[in-house]
């Protein structure tokens, strides 16, 4: 079993896919059906999966250079005239970085830009806290009318791509680096704000997103082995949230753990807490990193020390039932 | 050259904005009017002489745009729109009030005619950029104005904006720098000089040409010798007096954001009628 998943009980069984490369043929795919659609890049065409799509559609390729601020005013410049810019780059870097861009130029004008940030999460490992990117889906789903995506699998990335380009409006996207386990089939059916249940379960739902929705299904599934039936469930949009969904679960399960590759504060976990809390108050954990700049490091270890592997997850669940 | 019938054309108009200024202001009771009173002169050249822009399709894809970076000289933009027609002139009389139509800073969902939200400095240019790219892209010939301050070029980004547009050859797009030489706190110079601007901008690829930003003539002259050199991406810096038309307040920084008083607000009266008297 190699070093990347030694702690995950199914998931060396399973084909593993590179996100980024995922992301760049997807992009290709939805460039061939619309000639409107154009890559914006800053400095990093390839390292965000878009070298296929500046192959195939030189004249639909915009580069900038480091200038992340300026890329998101000049995608917003070219979505008034029609354009449907993709632009992709360094999680941070289009998030954090040019966060009033986003609000004002996407966002406060509707306009019509796909914004993907690329190696999310703990995921960028080694190179640190500036790097990393943990608080992206807290501060974009503030903006109103942007939607936001954390697409948990290959197939999901690709099927995002196709349908965020078929949604008229500002969407922020946010994938992975290191290659993730295939969990859905190729003709899985995706739909923004529509989250689905993986494994059905009546003693406890858990809730993933992303780049660690796979360790949360494989916890799932190491539960319903030891005798607890976990519901598992998937939310690939934070914003619009399936609140229905979640609902149903709260009701019929009573407990719910999120697990999410962000920080507690404002991500997946909060967003739902947010809802229940008001809604129907349920008995909550919420798994992600705490109030820190996160460590460095190989990748697979980092998610452990913030008990995002899952063998930890499976603990945090029983300890959690038998509160 | 303008004609002479033209230039008296476009000094009634530039009254009607300055009119129509101190109407939201009646209305609302204080705004940004120093900003707004200097760009009068080249809101009035471009929309009544240059932009090709039509008010009763104003999505027209062929027409040219116009972005105020500096939103908050919007009050001109207000009273030149509706003068142009885009929208009933009786929405001026809404400024300041609940649900306004007329934020202190523009809203394109509002009104027809307004391009792009902005308020916060330093997002306009390359907004801007990007339309001037996109209409360049489909073919387009339509032109982008943008109106910028000179304090407003503190903002880093905007330098972003202004290497972009020139590493890219986007000469569709014309600048116009209202260089009025105060900002909030004092004179630019003194707060945060970016002088001297015309080399600044030469030297971010862009051609330059400095004019009297009232002299309707060396702006209407301006526009119709863009771009200033092919491929290059044209800047006018143009030297304004903040709050020009209304005596008490021509140049002096408190004018900025006037809260206006009943008394001022005789005065400016009175300035505007003896304009229109010369106009006569």
């Amino acid at each position: 079993m190699s070093e990347k998943t030694k702690n995950n009980i199914v998931a060396d069984k399973l084909e593993e896919r590179d996100p980024r490369k995922t992301f760049g043929e997807a992009l290709v795919e939805v460039g061939e059906k619309n000639e409107k659609i154009v890559a914006i890049s800053t400095d990093s065409s390839s390292g965000s999966g878009m070298g296929p799509f500046r192959e195939k559609f030189p004249d639909r390729h915009i580069e900038f250079g480091i200038m992340e601020q300026g890329a998101i005013g000049f995608a917003a410049g070219l979505a008034t005239t029609g354009k449907i810019p993709f632009y992709a780059a360094i999680a941070p870097f289009v998030t954090v970085r040019p966060f009033e861009m986003f609000r004002n130029d996407l966002g406060y004008m509707r306009q019509n830009v796909k914004v993907i940030g690329r190696c999310a999460g703990l995921t960028y490992s080694q190179l640190g806290a500036t790097h990393q990117s943990l608080e992206d889906l807290a501060i974009i789903r503030t903006i109103p009318g942007v939607v936001v995506i954390n697409p948990g699998d290959p197939i999901e990335i690709k099927k995002a791509v196709h349908a965020i380009a078929e949604h008229y409006g500002p969407v922020y996207m946010r994938i992975g680096s290191p290659k993730m386990p295939v969990l859905n089939k190729e003709d899985y059916k995706f739909e923004i704000g529509k989250g689905v249940e993986m494994l059905p379960g009546k003693d406890v739902t858990i809730i993933g997103t992303g780049t660690v929705l796979s360790k949360a299904y494989f916890a799932a599934i190491e539960l319903k082995k030891q005798g607890i039936d976990a519901r598992m469930i998937n939310i690939h949009t934070i914003k619009p949230l399936d609140k229905e969904l979640i609902l149903k679960a709260a009701e019929e399960t009573k407990r719910i753990v999120t697990v999410e590759e962000h920080y507690l504060a404002g991500g997946l976990g909060s967003a739902i807490a947010e809802f229940l809390s008001v809604t129907r108050p349920t008995k909550m954990k919420m798994i992600g990193v705490d109030d820190q700049y996160a460590s460095t490091g190989p990748y697979e270890e980092l998610l452990g020390l913030y008990g995002l592997q899952t063998n930890q997850i499976v603990e945090t669940v029983k300890s959690f039932i038998e509160e | 050259m303008l004609s002479q019938n033209d230039e008296l054309m476009l000094k009634r108009e530039a009254l009607n904005i300055r009119k129509n200024i101190l109407r939201m202001i009646k209305a609302g009771k204080a705004g940004h009017i120093g900003g707004a009173l200097s760009i009068a002169e080249i809101l009035t050249v471009l929309y009544y002489k240059v932009m090709r822009i039509d008010p009763k399709n104003p999505k027209w894809e062929k027409r040219d745009r116009l972005v105020l970076s500096a939103g908050h000289k919007c009050l001109a933009l207000y009273a030149v729109l509706a003068q142009k027609g885009f929208f009933d002139e009786t929405i001026l009389d809404t400024y300041g009030k609940l649900n306004s139509k007329l934020p202190g800073h523009p809203d394109m969902y509002k009104l027809p005619g307004i391009e792009t939200n902005t308020g916060a400095l330093g997002h306009g240019l390359a907004i801007a950029g990007g339309m001037a790219m996109g209409l360049r892209m489909d073919g387009l010939d339509s032109k982008v104005y943008v109106i910028m301050g000179d304090g407003e070029l503190a903002e880093g980004s905007n330098w972003e904006a202004a290497a972009a547009c020139s590493h890219h050859k986007i000469d569709n797009i014309l600048v116009f720098v209202d260089r009025n030489k105060l900002q909030i706190s004092g004179p630019t110079v003194k707060v945060m000089s970016y002088e001297p601007l015309e080399e600044r901008w030469k030297a971010f690829g862009w051609a330059v040409r400095t004019i009297d930003g009232h002299d309707l003539n060396a702006i209407y002259n301006a526009c119709m010798d863009m771009p200033f050199e092919p491929g290059k991406p044209s800047v006018v810096i143009a030297d304004t007096i903040k709050s020009k038309g209304f005596s008490f307040a021509e140049g002096k920084v408190e004018y900025h954001y006037w809260k206006a008083t009943p008394e001022q607000i005789a005065i400016a009266e009175k300035d505007l009628e003896e304009i229109e008297r010369s106009l006569a």
